[in-house]
């Protein structure tokens, strides 16, 4: 059985300094074992600008299991896949404590992104490239960093008049902006096929 | 108190070889352990029951004028003493058992007030059967804090100093202190002695080492607790002892608030503290401290610790 307690305890910890870290932690259904993270892209780095998302899933042993984090948003990274977003972290792994917290663990993916490792990869094309040709890797990653972890730079009146432009009516833009959760290339693709 | 008990609960079971007695100085401990938060939270359990007890007795009182009411009262401090006849376990939760009912049963009988023959024996019977049936003295003494209470006059702090006395040597015996009166624990108790000098000029001399208002096992029917226990009082000493009243901290792992005996309990020799619960469930899972992550060691003084880690130190190689 989870600890409720303690993961409670967890978010209002996390979401209180949210405005220093940058780092949430939000619940995503009604039970507290599956949440949401979202941890900003470090400045320096390609993933600059960006705000990730990350699938937290409580085992039943949390804390003495590791939290399941995934990446949620697509990321070009040697140590995440660029498909499944798995994340090769020990700390998540073998080198979990229980004295860790779900806010550590994201601040440690944070610190992830600006050290890649390539010799221990998850991603082995990633890392390839990263290896043998890191300017290619670095524009990559920015160039994912622009297209998938930045739909919410933009505001919402600014996405709507986007997509309004494209000849969708507003009414119909705004309802569906909302359904997807402000994400203006999902809600384009909802529109077309619907 | 308690720990007397254990150790004569441990005598009968003969024990030949010396591999033996390690294993039960090993269980006695982590029996040991058990029981001191058993004790604490039994305590903490007990004076919440008494509060609520005095609301009900002082109803009671209106009602003892009643005659009907009162044969009704009497009739169930009746019924109670024939529940804990019937019950007179040896073992701790009968004890608990024992205690409840015993607390119960003045609350609803306004007996020592109206002075009812009957009912004033089946008090002092029930009194005497709680003691008989449960094994720590100390639940005795509540019981019988209550029911002298009931009689509302000081003529009977004769008999609790008496008792009081008793108990503390008792202590002393137990924590084998042969020099009660050392320097130390004088100064220590010097602002206490000097409220009861003023409270109760006559008995303060007398007993010298009485009880102290943060002592663990002081009786609750003791007159002017709450007065005592309003004074300002050296904070380190206040958690050293009511840990469990006064947690100081929450166990990191489980944010669950550290109990008397967790927070003396330590672990790993990094420093890092958690409560005896999440340590048990960290030894049957890879036994490393969360703080230092390496493994518990044998110097962690812990029976659970010594016997667990022969398989984790196999399953686990150390770096």
């Amino acid at each position: 059985m989870v600890d409720f307690s303690r993961v409670q305890k967890e978010l209002q910890e996390c979401n209180r300094d949210i405005n220093v870290s940058g780092i949430s932690v939000n619940p995503k259904s009604d039970n507290l074992t599956n949440l949401i993270g979202t941890i900003p892209g470090p400045i320096g780095t390609p993933y600059e600008g960006g705000t990730f998302k990350i699938d937290i899933n409580l085992p039943d042993g949390y804390p003495f299991e590791p939290p399941k984090m995934k990446f949620a948003t697509k990321v070009w990274h040697p140590n995440i896949s660029s498909q499944s977003g798995a994340i090769c972290l020990d700390i998540l792994k073998d080198q979990w404590s229980p004295a860790l917290t779900l806010k550590t663990a994201l601040l440690s993916i944070q610190a992830l992104l600006s050290a890649p490792e390539p010799d221990d990869p998850q991603d082995a094309v990633v890392a390839q490239q990263y290896l043998k040709d890191y300017q290619t890797f670095a524009s990559t990653a920015r160039y994912w960093t622009e297209s998938f972890a930045k739909t919410s730079s933009l505001g919402v009146e600014e996405k709507v008049q986007k997509l309004v432009e494209m000849g969708f009516p507003e009414g119909l833009v705004r309802s569906t902006l909302e359904v997807v959760g402000g994400d203006e290339n999902m809600a384009l693709e909802k529109l077309c096929s619907g | 108190m308690v720990y007397d008990s254990i150790a004569n609960a441990s005598i009968p079971t003969a024990v030949s070889n010396p591999k033996e007695i390690g294993k039960k100085k090993r269980v006695n401990r982590t029996a040991k352990l058990k029981q001191c938060k058993l004790d604490a939270r039994r305590e903490q359990w007990l004076s919440q029951v008494k509060n609520k007890g005095f609301k009900e007795e002082n109803k009671g009182d209106v009602r003892a004028k009643m005659p009907a009411s009162d044969m009704h009262a009497s009739n169930e401090g009746d019924r109670s003493l024939v529940k804990l006849v019937i019950n007179p376990g040896g073992e701790e939760n009968d004890g608990l058992m024992n205690h409840y009912s015993d607390w119960e049963s003045p609350s609803n009988s306004p007996t020592s007030h109206t002075s009812s023959l009957g009912s004033n024996r089946s008090v002092a019977n029930f009194t005497g059967s709680s003691s008989r049936s449960s094994s720590s003295s100390s639940g005795g003494c509540y019981s019988e804090s209550m029911t002298e209470e009931d009689d509302g006059d000081d003529g009977c702090l004769d008999d609790w100093e008496a008792i009081a006395d008793a108990l503390a040597a008792d202590d002393i015996k137990n924590n084998h202190n042969p020099n009660p009166d050392s320097t130390t624990a004088s100064s220590e108790l010097e602002p206490v002695e000097t409220i009861k000098e003023d409270q109760e000029d006559s008995h303060a001399q007398v007993n010298h080492r009485a009880w102290r208002p943060d002592d663990a096992y002081r009786p609750q029917g003791l007159p002017n607790l709450l007065k005592q226990n309003s004074f300002p009082m050296n904070s380190d000493r206040h958690y050293k002892n009511v840990g469990f009243a006064f947690a100081p901290s929450t166990c990191p792992i489980c944010c669950e608030d550290l109990d008397l005996t967790d927070t003396s309990f330590l672990p790993c020799p990094c420093g890092y503290r958690l409560c005896l619960f999440c340590h048990k469930r960290i030894l049957e899972d890879n036994g490393r401290c969360p703080g230092c992550r390496k493994l518990y060691e044998q110097h962690a003084e812990q029976g659970i610790a010594a016997s667990k880690l022969g398989r984790s130190h196999s399953m686990i190689p150390r770096r």
